[in-house]
């Protein structure tokens, strides 16, 4: 078993050193540690020690010529005893087993398992689209974008988070696209959209019969809107149990202060919602004059201070559309928002007469923040709205 | 002509007696043995009577030093090892550091600190002691790492009329070499983008600068560019330079051979954090020497101190973030 003589590291900052003789020669028996080579660095002359006992087999180093620390300078033949001593032999390595590398016993004799994963797995929640770097928040935030917007960015960084890079290449292709500015109007919606989608919110809808509704609607003047006897039904019933429209923060239900409900008016490019204070405390005849006031006003866009904001929750007639169902939002300070679809005529099982008659049913939808209500208490307040518009006469 | 780092700082002491009368060295076995590491070799014949051997006691070498520099003189002080001069701190942090801010009179002494891991060198003969005097006000700390900078920053040094430290890494003695000495260079205190790249910042400084390049050679290969900047002085701290590239790369990893607790690197990454959060697109990593005493054996040795594959490992992590 040849054994190679290196160039050993000869003291503090030597990179090489130059061989001056050679005090043994090849064939000779040499034991471990005896001296080979002498060598010379620029601080000393030293010596070449024999890695172990054996033969010299040959020196492929020179005279006079300079090696680096670390090079083979020549090889001995070890003898059989060295080689078993020092466990030379790589035919036989030591055997280490699976059991040993898995459960090895501590000091106490106790078996414990050897950890193979090392550091804290990262947070669930800060991986994926959900994580934005500082320097990805900062670059947004210059260009008046948001986390809703990085929706359709693929990641490629860890857990797929949107790197700055990834971040870049997006912005580079949109600009390849025709763009024009949203409205400010616009930008508002979208911004108040985003902040309530932060919660989780469900829709429950309810069909009724708006055949009353309708027949009250005629006779009255001026006419109040559809949506108003469903924005009063509503103020009745929260002003029976409050309780629905509260908001959550925290640990604490936040309850309404007074029964302020907005509704949504079709603006351009956006919607605006104008409120009625305590509708709750005034009949519906005597709001249909300010309800069609405002929305008149919202139109304009001229909405007054004192009919916008504070409501703490909003009829939507999407019914205005054709549409029969829908899913509004709340807006993000809201936990309900009061959805009425289009009318129309469908047979309807008359017990009385034994057979089918046409009547006008439209549903009703509530949206609502899911953390605060279940489907249960949303669906006993879209009765009890259900309930109220049968009898418009009363509201 | 080629020659090493250790005669460039050879070179750049002789021309300082050369050009300045008030000059001299100062140092155990610096006038005829010519210093532990040669650095000094024949300038005793050269200046005679300028390059005076001291006691085996740095306490007294920098006291003397100090009160010379009083006197105005300009004295090169050699530590053997930079692990030696911590029993003169005393007189370099207490007395020179704060000469100037006491008595309004300037303290132009250089101190030159054989500093740095060699394989074999052990916990005496390789620490790298560079962050606690640049803990300490007063002192300018150097760390030069291509055999340009060993030259024209000694040089600086010697000019400078505050206190310097100047870390001159052992190993790059013999392993750097150059064709010659340079006529020009950077201002102290600024740091030196020595490689440019776009993908993440490596700052570093001395004998890590070289591990650093030739980690960004074999990231190169994988499609990575790293920039690599070599801090030359650990204080002042290029702070502007760190944060122009680190703005390009949004990722930054500290690479020091010296122990990671409380310093360059922390510093460097706690400055970034602080005033260029916005520019990180990953947190800042560092890498630095295990916090344990340096083992003697080379295999240990080479496990305990960041080298070009625990650098290109760290940066791979940082990349994938």
């Amino acid at each position: 078993m040849k054994v190679p003589v290196i160039m050993p590291q000869l003291g503090e900052a030597i990179a090489e050193a130059n061989i001056v003789a050679f005090l043994v020669n090849p064939g000779d028996s040499v034991a471990a540690d005896q001296n080979l080579i002498e060598v010379e660095t620029n601080k000393a002359t030293m010596s070449v020690t024999a890695p172990c006992t054996g033969t010299i087999e040959k020196f492929t180093a020179q005279l006079n010529e300079s090696y680096v620390v670390g090079a083979v300078l020549g090889h001995i033949e070890a003898t059989k005893e060295e080689i078993e001593r020092r466990g030379l032999d790589a035919s036989s390595p030591a055997k280490i087993s699976d059991t040993d590398r898995v459960a090895k016993p501590d000091a106490n004799g106790r078996t414990r398992v050897q950890p193979t994963v090392r550091g804290l797995p990262v947070p669930a929640n800060a991986a994926g689209a959900s994580y934005l770097s500082p320097r990805l928040k900062a670059r947004m935030a210059e260009l008046g974008l948001s986390a809703a917007d990085l929706a359709g960015v693929a990641g490629s960084g860890a857990a797929g988070r949107v790197t700055i890079e990834d971040f870049e290449k997006f912005i580079t292709t949109l600009e390849k696209h025709k763009m024009s500015g949203a409205s400010s109007m616009r930008v508002a919606v979208a911004d108040a959209m985003r902040r309530s989608w932060t919660r989780p919110l469900a829709t429950v809808g309810l069909p009724v019969r708006l055949d009353a509704v309708l027949a009250h609607r005629k006779t009255s003047n001026p006419k109040p809107g559809p949506a108003l006897y469903a924005l009063r039904a509503l103020a009745i019933a929260l002003s029976e149990n409050s309780a629905p429209a509260g908001r959550l923060v925290g640990t604490k239900i936040v309850h309404p202060g007074s029964i302020d409900v907005g509704f949504a008016v079709e603006a351009e490019d956006g919607v605006l919602v104008p409120v009625i204070r305590h509708a709750d405390q005034k009949v519906l005849r005597d709001l249909t004059e300010r309800y069609n006031e405002l929305v008149e006003l919202a139109r304009e866009r001229k909405l007054p201070a004192d009919a916008t904001g504070g409501s703490i929750a909003t009829v939507t007639n999407f019914g205005t559309f054709g549409l029969t169902w829908a899913t509004p939002i709340p807006l993000p300070e809201q936990t309900l928002v009061l959805g009425m679809g289009a009318g129309r005529h469908v047979p309807h099982w008359d017990e009385k007469q034994n057979q089918f008659v046409p009547v006008i049913e439209a549903y009703l939808t509530l949206s609502f923040d899911h953390r605060v209500l279940d489907g249960g208490a949303a669906g006993r307040l879209l009765q009890r709205i259900g309930q109220l518009m049968s009898q418009p006469e009363k509201l | 002509m080629s020659l090493t780092y250790l005669e460039a700082i050879r070179e750049a002491q002789a021309r300082a007696l050369r050009d300045d009368p008030r000059v001299f060295i100062y140092g155990q076995d610096v006038g005829g043995f010519g210093g532990a590491f040669k650095a000094t070799k024949n300038l005793a014949v050269e200046f005679p009577g300028r390059v005076l051997d001291s006691p085996i006691s740095e306490d007294a070498m920098v006291g003397m030093a100090v009160g010379a520099a009083i006197e105005g003189m300009r004295p090169i002080v050699e530590m053997q090892f930079a692990d030696f001069s911590l029993v003169g701190f005393n007189q370099i942090v207490n007395q020179a550091g704060t000469l100037f801010w006491r008595t309004n009179i300037s303290c132009p002494i250089t101190v030159r600190l054989p500093f740095g891991g060699t394989s074999g060198g052990g916990p005496f003969h390789s620490q790298c002691i560079e962050a606690i005097y640049a803990h300490y006000p007063g002192l300018i700390v150097l760390t030069p790492a291509t055999v340009e900078d060993a030259y024209s920053m000694l040089l600086e040094a010697v000019a400078l009329d505050d206190p310097v430290i100047f870390c001159e890494h052992k190993f790059l003695y013999y392993h750097l070499k150059a064709e010659k000495l340079p006529d020009e260079a950077l201002p102290i205190g600024k740091a030196r983008i020595a490689r440019e790249g776009r993908d993440l910042t490596i700052v570093t400084y001395s004998a890590m600068v070289h591990e650093a390049l030739e980690a960004a050679k074999e990231l190169s290969g994988e499609g990575w560019e790293i920039e690599v900047v070599d801090l030359r002085s650990v204080k002042p701290l290029d702070t502007d330079t760190v944060m122009a590239s680190v703005a390009r790369t949004g990722k930054l990893l500290c690479v020091g051979e010296a122990w990671p607790w409380g310093g360059v690197t922390a510093e460097i990454i706690s400055r970034v954090t602080a005033e260029g959060f916005g520019l990180l697109d990953a947190p800042p990593q560092r890498l630095n020497a295990k916090d344990t005493p340096v083992p003697y054996h080379p295999n240990l040795w080479a496990a305990h101190r960041p080298t070009a594959r625990s650098v290109a490992a760290a940066a791979r992590n940082l990349l994938r973030q």
